[in-house]
């Protein structure tokens, strides 16, 4: 990268949190209610991403890849969390199967994009496995807590139309079909919608990053287009993944269906 | 008596506000083919229940159910609900049109593979080879839904129509055993003499049926049975007049 990269001091943080203070302010004024949460959660932010920011500093300054595994796996046990206290009307001990889904998509991502794709020299170059994997994350993530809320949320609407399916001969699959197929959809809204609109809409994230960084934009938009196609595909394996996991949570073992406290 | 459906040994049990109640236990039942057998008995007895225990889908009822002398465990759960067919008290028409919705049952993996054995390569067969449109015609005709089009969309149709219509979904699967579950609750008399009429005939085709009835008797049903305070049994002939004279429309 060259050297075209401009750093932001102490006042530039400063100016961000007032900013965020205004804004806060007028909602207040209008009395919106969201000043409050507004004002907080972007000091939980800083606060989480200036941490992030050092802890990525000493695991790349420190080159171990015992220490990129011990922050990879930190991550994913943050993100089982997260999507089981996001999903609603779930039933209980979900924490496995999510927690397979994310680990099988990650290594997915981590093997065949970085290793076969970018191959860094180490192989376990933090600077780019430990940002792929929380970008990956991060969209596995909201497709598993939306997936999971939403199946469960229209097995409990179709159970009259579950039940006749049953009575009719349907097996479970084909009873389940249509909530899974509206839930992985559901899913993957963001996801396909962040794909279609991205260049046009939006400068994403990570390839903002590069250019701001002083990368080629060319570049930039290549690396771009390998993660967006890669979390999009890997999302709906995740989703499918889970759903294939979890449908016959909603039945009996021989075929009768229960309906799943939430 | 040869008997094509038994259940022997059948409870069921629901937990309400965290204690569990019995809704029955250690019924027996046994139909022969051919047999209209009434189930009555007041609302909450269970008799729905006993239903769904029957076509095995109640996942709260437990019991020994064999088909033809052979044991349920024979059967995987969709062969068994093929043959031993619920029909929902509340229609449910999944499809765009009528003809859609019945022959949905034709898209189902348990009747695409039992009709692979003619040489077809286990191509898909077109649920529309299997049912014609001309036999669903017949036999909404035959219901009194000669107004329905096939083409119609399932949501438009009347309480009543809706409830023959699924009626006809489930007799055109051709059950050994169907268990109707108030079919006829919703229908004007005229009409649910038709549904009567068309049970029988099927019945005399050599199926069985059970009936869960509110209604007087219509003197098609070769035995009535009563499910009350978790017993079940059978309704003496003399009695049967007066259960007939409302007794029992709960």
């Amino acid at each position: 990268m060259s050297g075209n990269y401009y750093s932001i001091d102490v006042w530039g943080l400063v100016t961000a949190l007032i900013m965020v203070a205004i804004a806060a302010g007028i909602s207040e004024i209008m009395r919106m209610g969201v000043g409050r949460t507004l004002l907080w959660s972007a000091c939980r932010a800083l606060l989480q991403l200036c941490a992030m920011g050092f802890i990525m500093d000493f695991v790349i300054t420190s080159n171990n890849p015992w220490l990129v595994l011990l922050l990879v796996s930190f991550m994913l046990i943050a993100a089982v969390q997260i999507t089981l206290s996001r999903a609603k009307g779930v039933p209980k001990g979900l924490a496995g199967p999510v927690f397979l889904s994310l680990v099988i998509t990650m290594l997915i991502m981590i093997s065949l994009v970085t290793e076969l794709v970018i191959r860094p020299q180490p192989w376990y170059a933090p600077q780019l496995v430990v940002p792929l994997t929380g970008m990956l994350l991060g969209n596995t993530v909201s497709a598993l807590a939306v997936g999971l809320s939403r199946f469960f949320e229209s097995m409990r609407e179709r159970r009259d139309e579950v039940d006749t399916l049953l009575a009719l001969g349907a097996t479970t699959w084909e009873a389940a079909r249509p909530s899974i197929i509206s839930s992985i959809r559901l899913g993957l809204l963001p996801t396909t919608a962040s794909l279609a609109s991205s260049g046009i809409v939006t400068v994403p994230g990570m390839m903002a990053g590069q250019i701001i960084a002083g990368g080629n934009p060319i570049d930039a938009a290549k690396y771009q287009f390998m993660i967006l196609a890669a979390i999009a595909a890997l999302t709906l394996l995740a989703d499918s993944i889970i759903m294939l996991m979890v449908y016959g949570r909603c039945f009996t073992a021989d075929d009768r269906y229960q309906p799943v406290a939430g | 008596m040869q008997y094509v459906f038994s259940a022997s040994d059948v409870s069921c049990e629901i937990v309400v506000d965290g204690e569990r109640r019995m809704i029955f236990d250690d019924v027996s039942f046994a139909i022969a083919s051919g047999e209209i057998v009434d189930l009555i008995g007041p609302s909450g007895s269970g008799k729905s229940s006993l239903l769904t225990a029957f076509a095995k889908l109640n996942p709260r009822a437990h019991g020994d159910f064999a088909l033809q002398g052979r044991p349920a465990s024979d059967f995987t759960p969709q062969q068994w609900r093929a043959q031993v067919a619920y029909l929902p008290q509340k229609p449910v028409l999944l499809g765009d049109c009528v003809a859609d919705a019945i022959r949905l049952p034709y898209t189902l993996a348990v009747r695409q593979s039992s009709t692979q054995g003619d040489g077809r390569r286990g191509r898909k067969t077109r649920p529309a080879d299997l049912l014609p449109d001309m036999r669903i015609r017949e036999t909404l005709d035959a219901l009194g839904c000669a107004d329905i089009d096939l083409g119609r969309a399932p949501h438009d149709l009347s309480g009543g129509q809706a409830a023959r219509v699924s009626l006809a979904r489930t007799l055109l699967t051709n059950p050994t055993v169907l268990l109707a579950d108030e079919v006829d609750a919703g229908l004007d008399d005229e009409n649910a003499d038709k549904v009567a009429t068309i049970l029988e005939h099927a019945a005399m085709d050599g199926m069985a049926v059970i009936r869960i009835r509110h209604r007087p008797t219509d003197g098609r049903a070769t035995r009535i049975m009563r499910l009350a305070d978790g017993v079940l049994t059978q309704v003496k002939a003399e009695s049967r007049i007066e259960a007939a004279k409302g007794g029992d429309i709960a």
